[in-house]
């Protein structure tokens, strides 16, 4: 009945009505297939991770004591403020700076270039790709250990290279005695052990380029830093940036590292925020102010990141 | 306060005597406390002790096979749950579970963690609630004892003990042609000839308080009033501040390695001894197994710490055994606590080379290890250090300003008067 | 494929080159195999005489008979198995999700996950036992899998959504005009598509969750609970450690980490975007 009240008119709203509603409940679909394919993940992550962190927010907002049934008075933003004035929280944030500005270009170049290099065809790559990845699984104890004896004060093999090979100190060097020569000491530990993490991801995302277009191009006389430029980078550009801002956040957390080699030492020189926060937290038992230290550290690389995460990929839709 | 403490102990130390004397007729609630492995009808259930023994050697392997089963077998009801941590975690597992409520019943503690768990309010006052406290009390090390004392309150007793004695290569000191140095001013004037001769005349892995406490109170300097109230006018007093000068003097005359300003990357201490670099060194009773088994051929030879005005002071380390408030069997966990400090089970552990802090011991502990015997003599006198929460702090202080004066950024008197002004702010807080 | 003297001597540069990478990258394993080999260590030698006078391999004998040392080898692979596996089907599912479909609060949501991966995780461990205690997770081992995939959730999502973006919008749109939904779209699409960066967070969630060690200890108690790197822990002493013991016990942690990786890095084969495309 209602068909023949239709007019022409009428008709054709409804179809276009039609096609309205299909696209509309086909965006609800994919809005609720969205929602269903986060929905577990983000649960278990907003649990373990989530309600922890707020927490240990609101706990950054006490003089807290541990234990519970003692009063834990509220400070508001005590803790913020004293860290902030506190020079050896603000060295710290220097040296992970210093860190990340000496890891992380060095750990994308190095395992780009090493990952360029066991991506095609090469007898023995597998083998390669192995021994490139051992420092990665190695232990951070026994690596640390190695690191501290390779730098130690005497006749090591790092002094050996400054003052036998490269002439530039004329008698051997005290690494861990101060600050800088020990936090390159550390900056290499770290480069050393994050080649291989790099190169990893970097083969996973070399495998995006077509073989065909890598053949192409070289039938066409392009050098490799050519094909490189224009075949294999655009491919990674995303994995490039992935990589980066891993990379930037790992390099201001650096932790285990600087504990097992200098412990902060000597006389917090090389202290990083997260050893400072755990020296805080751990030995001192002040958990409100450890927090503190780490919740501005949190802000300060969130910050940083969000910056190069709209610089690098502002041109691509999330 | 404290006579009334003492005399409550002595008078609940009789009654459960009295009770044992006549526990067949019926003594059921009191009979635990009165006392180790005979008297313990009605004991059940489960203790659970967190410690942090060396897996590798005998020390897990005597607790677990020896100590436990011949306590179980004592106390038929009782499973003891013995859980190694290692050491590294012990402290972070114990606060976690702190703040989680699910301590152990029972905790072999560093000595310098029983007044921070105290101060938490985590541990049993057990001068107040174990009976029998002052009996054992009085079969301890003072030394040792008194690293339990918190705010007037026992809340634990020690289990084990140790102190640092020095150690010397006597081949190096034959080489520089100077005898063992039995006096600071010795060691002091021996050092240029031990220079001369290729070694530093002493060596230490850094300047927190275990390192350097033993120079300012053989000085007969103090860090602190004997209450632990206050550190003006005792670490930065004359004597203290003359100690941490003549380190200080040493160490910028090249006399001490660059080791003690934290330089994670120098000769240790072990290796530096035997190769004779290092003509002397301080260093505790577990280094005899390490050489023994690292460097055979190397003879380990040891003298008490070198005198100064104050005497020969070492500093005393060790564990303490503490018992939760939390816990749910304290009647079971009270009776393991006194097992572990009878004899037998004492001497068993010392035969794994961890030192019994039963005085009564003494005798015997040269025929079971000959090379505790110097460091039951540095025991005598040996202090523990302040027995405060804030301690891990103030070290850490000390170490950084003692540090900065060896570097020569500042003056040890200024040093010191430094780490006074931040350790009374830090004193007061727990006062 | 014709070889020019040219080729040659790129070839042998390509070989010289990465050998020299590999002596620099591999030492540090060297004098760790090396150390394991040597009898009771308790002080670290010279790290430049590499081979032990008198290698033995008294060390791994010892750790492969420690007592129980089998079964907390099992304990540790079976919690890196089971949380590698949720880590995989999570994070490839919300990584699939935020870059390929839209619903409201997904740059909020995206935004949370990134703020995951700046938290040090050290700092939260007294919330998280409190959480593990009243979900009665302590001391357990399944327990320890919630726990293990919430904290490597942000880290894999990030990186698998960098992997996701790079498959072309083209093929989700053909399989979306035949009428195949979101689900399909993902496994049938996606996920073979990105077996290369699946194989990376095998790699990584396996080596992670398998090493993991300052949640392990905090948790668990009971002797026949522990994982490997507890019990690798467990031989360094207070006042001395037996560094051969230590190494040799590492050494053998390796062997299912390093089969792990062999095994997914085949998935590394240039080219697979084609044929997949193809097909």
């Amino acid at each position: 009945m209602t068909v023949t009240s239709q007019t022409p008119s009428a008709a054709v709203r409804a179809a276009a009505e039609g096609w309205r509603r299909a696209s509309s409940s086909r965006a609800r679909r994919t809005a609720l297939a969205g929602w269903l394919f986060v929905l577990p993940g983000f649960a278990v992550y907003g649990l373990v991770m989530l309600y922890p962190a707020v927490q240990t927010v609101l706990l950054s907002l006490q003089d807290w004591t541990i234990v519970p049934g003692q009063e834990s008075p509220w400070v508001g933003l005590a803790n913020y403020a004293e860290a902030l004035q506190d020079p050896v929280f603000l060295r710290s944030l220097v040296n992970a700076a210093a860190y990340t500005a000496f890891t992380v270009p060095l750990q994308v170049v190095i395992g780009l270039f090493l990952a360029v290099l066991l991506d095609g065809y090469l007898p023995g790559r597998v083998l390669f790709r192995v021994l490139f990845y051992l420092p990665v699984v190695s232990s951070w104890v026994v690596v640390s250990l190695l690191f501290r004896y390779i730098f130690a004060s005497d006749d090591s093999l790092a002094n050996s290279v400054v003052v036998n090979l490269l002439h530039l100190s004329g008698s051997n060097v005290a690494w861990f005695q101060q600050r800088w020569t020990a936090m390159l000491a550390i900056a290499l530990l770290g480069t050393w052990k994050g080649i291989g993490w790099s190169m990893l991801i970097f083969l996973a995302a070399l495998t995006a380029v077509p073989v065909e277009l890598k053949e192409a191009a070289a039938l066409d006389g392009a050098g490799a830093v050519r094909r490189f430029r224009y075949v294999s980078l655009p491919a990674i550009r995303s994995a490039l940036s992935v990589v980066f801002i891993l990379l930037f956040i790992g390099g201001f957390n650096v932790f285990i590292s600087v504990q097992l080699m200098t412990g902060g030492g000597p006389s917090n020189a090389t202290q990083v925020p997260l050893t400072y926060m755990y020296q805080q937290a751990f030995d001192f038992l002040d958990f409100s102010y450890g927090s503190a230290v780490s919740f501005i550290l949190t802000g300060t690389v969130l910050a940083l990141s969000a910056l190069q995460y709209w610089w690098t990929r502002r041109r691509e839709a999330l | 306060m404290k006579h009334w403490k003492a005399g409550t102990a002595a008078l609940a130390v009789t009654i459960p005597l009295a009770l044992a004397g006549c526990s067949g007729a019926g003594g059921t609630d009191e009979s635990p406390a009165a006392s180790s492995s005979d008297a313990s009808a009605g004991l059940s259930g489960t203790v659970t002790y967190w410690h942090a023994y060396s897996e590798d050697s005998q020390e897990v392997a005597t607790l677990e096979d020896v100590i436990i089963p011949a306590f179980e077998k004592a106390n038929p009801g009782v499973t003891v749950d013995a859980v190694t941590v290692p050491y590294d975690e012990l402290h972070q597992k114990l606060i976690t579970a702190a703040a989680g409520e699910q301590l152990p019943d029972l905790v072999r503690a560093d000595i310098g963690w029983v007044p921070e768990l105290a101060n938490l309010g985590v541990l049993e006052p057990l001068s107040t609630s174990m009976s029998d406290f002052q009996d054992y009390a009085e079969q301890v090390y003072p030394g040792a004892l008194a690293t339990n004392l918190w705010k007037g309150t026992y809340y634990g007793l020690p289990l084990d003990t140790n102190t640092r004695v020095m150690m010397y290569n006597a081949d190096a000191l034959a080489k520089a042609g100077v005898e063992v140095p039995t006096t600071i001013d010795e060691l002091v004037a021996d050092a240029p000839t031990l220079k001369a001769a290729g070694s530093y005349a002493f060596a230490d892995n850094g300047a927190s308080g275990w390192n350097v406490l033993p120079w300012i109170w053989s000085y007969g300097g103090s860090i602190t009033d004997d209450d632990v109230t206050v550190a003006s006018g005792h670490i930065n007093s004359d004597a203290s501040v003359a100690a941490v000068q003549m380190l200080v003097d040493m160490y910028q005359a090249g006399y001490i390695p660059s080791i003690i300003v934290g330089d994670s990357g120098g000769l240790a201490t072990s290796d530096g001894l035997v190769s004779g670099d290092y003509a002397t060194i301080l260093d505790g009773p577990w280094m005899f197994p390490i050489y023994q088994s690292q460097y055979p051929d190397f003879e380990l030879n040891t003298a008490q710490m070198p005198a100064g005005d104050g005497g020969s002071i070492s500093v005393v380390g060790g564990e303490d055994i503490v018992m939760t408030s939390t816990s749910q069997n304290k009647e079971a966990a009270m009776a393991f606590l006194r097992y572990l400090l009878s004899e037998d089970a004492q001497l068993a552990m010392a035969k794994t080379g961890q030192m019994p802090v039963l005085s009564s011991l003494t005798d015997q502990l040269t025929a079971i290890n000959d090379y505790f015997g110097p460091f039951v003599e540095q025991l005598a006198t040996a202090k523990p250090r302040p027995v405060t929460p804030a301690w891990n702090e103030i070290n850490t202080i000390l170490q950084d300003q003692i540090q900065s004066a060896m570097r020569g950024d500042v003056s040890v008197k200024d040093a010191l008067d430094s780490v006074a002004t931040q350790a009374d702010a830090l004193l007061a807080q727990y006062s | 494929m014709r070889r020019t003297p040219r080729d040659r001597l790129l070839l042998a540069l390509r070989y010289l080159f990465l050998g020299a990478c590999a002596v620099v990258m591999v030492y540090p394993f060297a004098y760790m195999v090396s150390t394991s080999l040597k009898s009771r260590t308790y002080v670290l030698s010279d790290p430049t005489r590499l081979w032990p006078d008198e290698p033995t391999l008294d060390n791994y004998r010892q750790v492969l008979t420690a007592e129980h040392f089998p079964r907390y080898a099992l304990n540790s692979a079976l919690v890196a198995v089971a949380s590698t596996m949720l880590i995989v089907l999570l994070s490839s599912m919300m990584a699939y999700a935020f870059s390929r479909l839209r619903f409201p609060g997904r740059r909020v949501l995206f935004a949370l996950i990134v703020v995951g991966l700046t938290i040090p995780t050290m700092m939260l461990i007294i919330p998280q036992f409190l959480l593990a205690r009243d979900l009665h997770l302590l001391n357990s081992l399944p327990g320890l899998v919630p726990f293990y995939v919430g904290t490597a959730l942000a880290f894999n999502t990030f990186l698998l959504s960098g992997f996701f973006e790079q498959i072309p919008r083209e093929l989700d749109e053909a399989m979306m005009i035949d009428g195949a939904g979101a689900w399909r779209r993902y496994w049938n699409l996606a996920m073979p598509l990105a077996k290369p960066a699946l194989g990376t967070v095998v790699i990584f969630s396996f080596l992670g969750t398998w090493d993991e060690y300052a949640w392990a200890v905090t948790v668990l108690n009971d002797t026949d609970k522990r994982t490997l790197p507890i019990a690798i822990a467990l031989f360094q002493g207070q006042h001395s450690t037996s560094w051969g013991l230590v190494f040799a016990a590492s050494i053998i942690a390796l062997v299912p980490v390093i089969a792990i990786y062999l095994t997914f890095q085949r998935y590394f084969v240039a080219g697979l975007t084609t044929g997949a495309v193809k097909s």
